[in-house]
């Protein structure tokens, strides 16, 4: 006898119950059931990266109203679309950027620019500072949106150049000459904070967020200082290259923090080793002029001299998203939005510039599946970033110089379109920086052996940390 | 600031941290390994990143490696690798139909006497729908089914063409072209198919409207849709390979085959290789990218008549069939001789086809066998024919054509007076994959089916012998780096070097004649520059003693052992020598006060 049993394919197991119904799916991952799938996953990467690039218009709104230059902006704590402006003429603008309307304009809040704006913790009241040596507290909570008039003003020595509020006290910290604590009730600064031997002009002071009570400052004497208020001591400076312009903890990990330097670089250092950076940012091609942490700290952005938004991954010192306009100026100032997906950037013609963080990313309302779709299309580009091809796609460099270091490739021009000005500069950038490296080469070849040993770019940057 | 930081209960300082955990760490803790378990609940319990374990990634196989952060990729990546590995093997368990089959119960019984009519009866009414007759009078018929088995495309070679659902009974197009009609094929799903006609190949939509007259295609005889790249393959009389990317209607490339008219061409689907079968006897393998074929071989000693590749082994087992009635089946990785091959009975052009499960259909004459998988892949040396798993007698000849429906167990057998469909237990995959092809799909899975396998369409340069070649590393360069006398190291093929190159580059050359050479060429440069009475002066003695102008004599680049045992003399001649020299310094030195003068005596 033999045993027969023939295949048949039950249609009720594979066809809808009722019409309407979703056809039941069947899985068999047998590989030999899937020829090619490599080669079908690789060009699945790579249109995925061509559509991250065709989908790429990070532009997303210009807020005007200011009729200089935009110096300063801050987000409000606990809002996701409010974010006040100062600018050059001495307004103050506050923004909500998903009606991007004016909350609140006070167009002659200073004489001269406000340079400093800061929110109170529970975003009521905004503080600001300004080269008319005033510090100034406004309410903006609520109804009584609408005055001109600050509820308090605080008369300084000297003009402010920055402005930040504690975490959860009623001081802030305000830069001039010195660094001076300020109460919100009292009318003259509670404490001066100096460095003993310093005679600094103080750029910028910021507090950080989580060890509420030390500040950090940088000043125009190429120095970047850390304070303990408790103290009411400076407890370290730092002593750099170049004079730094702006500052920013990093809302995530504590002890780091960031720096833009005049000299095209970002820094971030460890406040525990402050004697070498963690990681230096190198794309900038002239002087960095504001930075800002996602608050999701694994990002953050940089506006320069150049004209150009920069966005960075954090540890990543090369390749930054590069965004540009036409009509962008100077970008004096940029931060990011409360829920990290916008960047915002002023600038010196006097307009706020909404971008997307992620270029390509879709505004609006995401269904699952398409969630799951951009979710795999990501993992995809990362799983096949090594394809030549699908990297020619995604990357940012277009040719690499034959070179033995590396950290030169990133200033060299990318496939993303610069402006003429921005390129060149990379490209003489680039030449200078070689021709650095040759000269130096060609004289420790012609040094007796071990005389000149060259220095690693991190230990350039700090001239003298002191206590 | 680190005593503002410890005063106020922060982070610890770095150093600090490190210094407590170096005494646990040398304790006898035992690396911790991978857990499946812990892997596969990870995944949805996700903790940030700070709050992470670094601890728990398996640090076994990338331990080499300096870079940390490189490490810790390589690791999650190899944790998420296997991860995904046990999730495949669990979901075997979901696989819900089994394979048919035929199992014997006693020593005696074999499967091929039980014939068709028994194995109707034995099954259920929906499986037995499978066999069937149809009846047709347009010569001898030619099939094709769809990639889901559903439908089926027949050709008559009179010019009777139809498309139609099995399952259902219903009819898409039926076509009378009453010219001759050698092949046809379905592309990418049942709305289109291509016929192949008596001067050009011509495209159909699914309610028989003519698309599309290929006229590049000339007197095609076989046809073949590559239904990943969205190629059409034909060739015909004039024995040119030609690619139709049927995605955006170009010619993509024609191979000349100078082999003639070929009638026999299959595809592996794992590969994407087109086999070729020729009038010589030849079984060529074809890519788009190799203007030469990729693999030629003499499979026969006549024409070859049918070519089919084995799906179930990844394409690994070709079958060949020649006009002189032998069937053949080769690996294809490894061409020396055939697995095994058998004569058929009563000659003919044997047809073959394989199943999805590895059953190999041989139709000749007027009987259709099947034979099964572990016996036809077995290299066995007597060319006897492999135990026969099922057979079939079909009175009208000539077969000339066999397919296998795709999931499901039936042979489509093609001859003079219509198609025979006969069931074939155990030949079929029983599962099928939705994503891939699904028999039940309706107009809008279809629709959206074709839309995403256009988007995957993988670019035809792709198609190569190893399909695996794709997100490889690329292999170390062939060049060998080499300097030629001073020069700069070039990259230069092992081949293309000269002899002592190679010799040196493989480590085999003589190096100690290289030496002695090399001091009396230095000799010689520098004496073209001294004068005369220097180079009489410097002459070297005792260069023409018998022994060593033999061996100066002897060629540089070979290993003699005559010369090899003359140096070696000399050698010791030598040594000898220097040892006698030696001695007798000691002798006469021995007495001799030392002097302050001894240190402006030459020293030996």
């Amino acid at each position: 006898m033999v045993k027969i049993s023939v295949l048949q394919h039950d249609p009720s197991a594979h066809l809808p119950v009722r019409p309407g119904d979703p056809t039941p799916i069947s899985r068999n991952l047998n590989p030999l059931m899937h020829p090619f799938s490599r080669a079908r996953e690789r060009t699945r990467a790579l249109n995925a990266a061509k559509m991250d690039r065709m989908f790429a218009k990070p532009f997303v709104a210009s807020l005007e109203g200011h009729i200089d230059a935009v110096e300063v902006l801050c987000r409000r704590p606990g809002s996701l679309t409010d974010m006040a402006s100062g600018s050059w003429d001495g307004g103050i603008i506050l923004h909500n950027l998903s009606t991007r309307k004016q909350i609140l304009k006070v167009p002659q809040a200073h004489k001269g620019k406000a340079s400093g704006l800061c929110f109170s913790p529970d975003g009521e009241r905004l503080l600001s500072c300004g080269v008319d040596r005033n510090v100034k507290l406004w309410a903006v909570g609520g109804d009584n949106a609408s005055t001109s008039t600050p509820l308090n003003v605080f008369p300084g020595k000297a003009a402010f150049n920055s402005i930040d509020h504690h975490r959860t006290e009623p001081l802030f910290a305000t830069a001039s000459n010195t660094v001076q604590i300020w109460d919100e009730t009292k009318s003259a600064p509670v404490s001066n904070l100096t460095f003993p031997t310093s005679t600094e002009t103080i750029n910028s002071v910021r507090f950080n967020m989580s060890e509420s009570s030390v500040l950090a400052s940088i000043g125009s004497d190429r120095t970047f200082t850390l304070y303990d208020i408790r103290t009411g001591k400076a407890e370290r400076r730092v002593v750099m290259q170049m004079q730094s312009n702006a500052i920013s903890w990093s809302p995530t990990f504590p002890t780091t923090i960031l720096l833009a330097s005049e000299d095209h670089n970002l820094y971030t250092f460890d406040i525990r080793h402050l004697e070498s950076p963690t990681q230096i940012y190198k794309a900038h091609v002239a002087a960095v002029m504001s930075c800002d942490w996602s608050p999701t700290g694994l990002e953050f952005v940089s506006g320069g001299w150049d004209r150009t938004v920069r966005i960075w991954q954090e540890g990543r010192g090369r390749a930054p998203e590069v965004y540009h306009t036409k009509r962008m100026q100077r970008v004096t100032s940029s931060i990011f939005s409360a829920d990290a997906r916008f960047v915002l950037s002023g600038s010196d013609d006097g307009n706020v510039r909404i971008w997307k963080a992620k270029a390509s990313e879709k505004l609006g309302v995401i269904t699952a599946r398409e969630r799951a779709a951009i979710e795999y299309r990501n993992t995809l580009k990362e799983r096949w970033r090594v394809d030549s091809e699908v990297d020619r796609v995604a990357r940012f460099v277009i040719f690499v110089v034959p070179c033995h270091r590396v950290f030169l490739h990133d200033v060299i021009s990318s496939t993303r379109h610069l402006p003429k000005s921005v390129h060149q500069t990379a490209k003489l950038k680039t030449t200078m920086l070689e021709a650095r490296r040759v000269k130096d080469e060609r004289r420790r070849k012609h040094s007796r052996l071990g005389e000149s040993k060259p220095k690693p770019e991190r230990k350039k940057v700090v001239i003298a940390e002191q206590t | 600031m680190d005593s503002l930081i410890a005063r106020a209960d922060a982070i610890q300082p770095y150093k600090k941290r490190k210094t407590s955990h170096i005494p646990a760490k040398s304790g006898p803790s035992k690396p911790k390994k991978s857990d499946q378990t812990s892997n596969s609940v990870a995944k949805h319990t996700k903790v940030p990143k700070s709050l992470q374990d670094t601890h728990e990634l398996p640090e076994d196989g990338y331990k080499h490696i300096a870079n940390k952060k490189l490490r810790t990729h390589l690791n999650r990546q190899s944790a998420r690798g296997a991860r995904a590995q046990a999730l495949v093997e669990d979901a075997e368990m979901l696989l819900m139909d089994d394979a048919g089959g035929m199992q014997v119960e006693s020593e005696m019984d074999r499967t091929w006497r039980v014939g068709q009519t028994e194995i109707v009866q034995s099954t259920g009414q929906e499986a037995a729908k499978g066999r069937r007759e149809y009846k047709l009078d347009s010569g001898p018929y030619r099939s094709r089914y769809t990639r889901n088995g559903r439908h089926l495309a027949i050709v008559g070679r009179t010019g009777h063409v139809s498309t139609f659902d099995w399952q259902t009974g219903t009819v898409h197009a039926e076509l009378q072209l009453q010219e001759t009609c050698r092949d046809i094929t379905f592309l990418q799903d049942q709305s289109f198919f291509a016929v192949a006609q008596k001067k050009y190949v011509f495209i159909y939509d699914r309610d028989g409207v003519e698309i599309h007259c290929l006229k590049a295609h000339i007197e095609p005889t076989r046809l073949e849709f590559l239904p990943y790249h969205w190629l059409l393959a034909t060739i015909g009389n004039p024995g040119y390979l030609k690619y139709q990317d049927t995605s955006t209607g170009q010619l993509l490339i024609e191979h000349r085959t100078k082999l003639g008219a070929c009638n026999a061409m299959t595809q592996n689907l794992h590969n994407a290789v087109i086999h070729l079968g020729h009038q010589n006897g030849c079984v060529t393998l074809w890519t788009p990218n190799l203007p030469h074929p990729a693999v030629q071989l003499l499979a026969h000693l006549g024409p070859v008549v049918s070519v089919s590749v084995d799906p179930s082994q990844g394409g690994r087992y070709m079958a060949t069939a020649g006009r002189d009635g032998t069937v053949k089946v080769w690996d294809c990785r490894n061409w020396k001789g055939a697995v095994r091959e058998w004569t058929v009975r009563g000659g003919g052009d044997p047809e073959l086809d394989w199943s999805a499960r590895g059953y190999l259909s041989v139709a000749s004459s007027g009987t259709v066998n099947v034979y099964n998988p572990p016996s036809i892949h077995t290299p066995f040396n007597a060319k006897t024919a492999p135990p026969l798993y099922m057979t079939h007698p079909i009175p009208h000849r000539p077969l000339t054509s066999v397919r296998f429906a795709p999931f499901q167990d039936i042979l489509t057998v093609g001859h003079a007076a219509g198609l025979s469909s006969v069931l074939v237990p155990g030949s079929g995959e029983p599962n099928f994959d939705s994503r891939e092809a699904d028999p039940f799909e309706n107009t809008k899975a279809r629709g959206e089916r074709e839309v995403k396998s256009l988007l995957d369409k993988i670019q035809p340069d792709l198609i190569t012998l190893d399909p695996e070649m794709v997100g490889n590393l690329a292999p170390p360069s062939k060049l060998t780096v080499t300097t030629f006398d001073g020069k700069p190291a070039v990259e230069v093929p092992y081949a293309r070097l000269p002899r002592i190159e190679r010799l040196r580059v493989s480590g085999k050359i003589d190096e100690t004649e290289d030496n002695s050479g090399d001091e009396g060429g230095v000799n010689g440069e520098e004496g073209k520059k001294l004068s005369k009475e220097e180079r009489e002066k410097r002459k070297t003695r005792g260069k023409g003693k018998s022994l060593k102008r033999y061996l100066r004599k002897q060629r540089k680049n070979v290993i003699d052992p005559a010369a090899v045992a003359i140096r070696a003399k000399l050698e010791k001649q030598k040594e000898e020598k220097k040892r006698a020299a030696a001695a007798a310094v000691a002798e006469s030195g021995e007495n001799k006060k030392p002097s302050a003068l001894d240190r402006f005596k030459r020293t030996k």
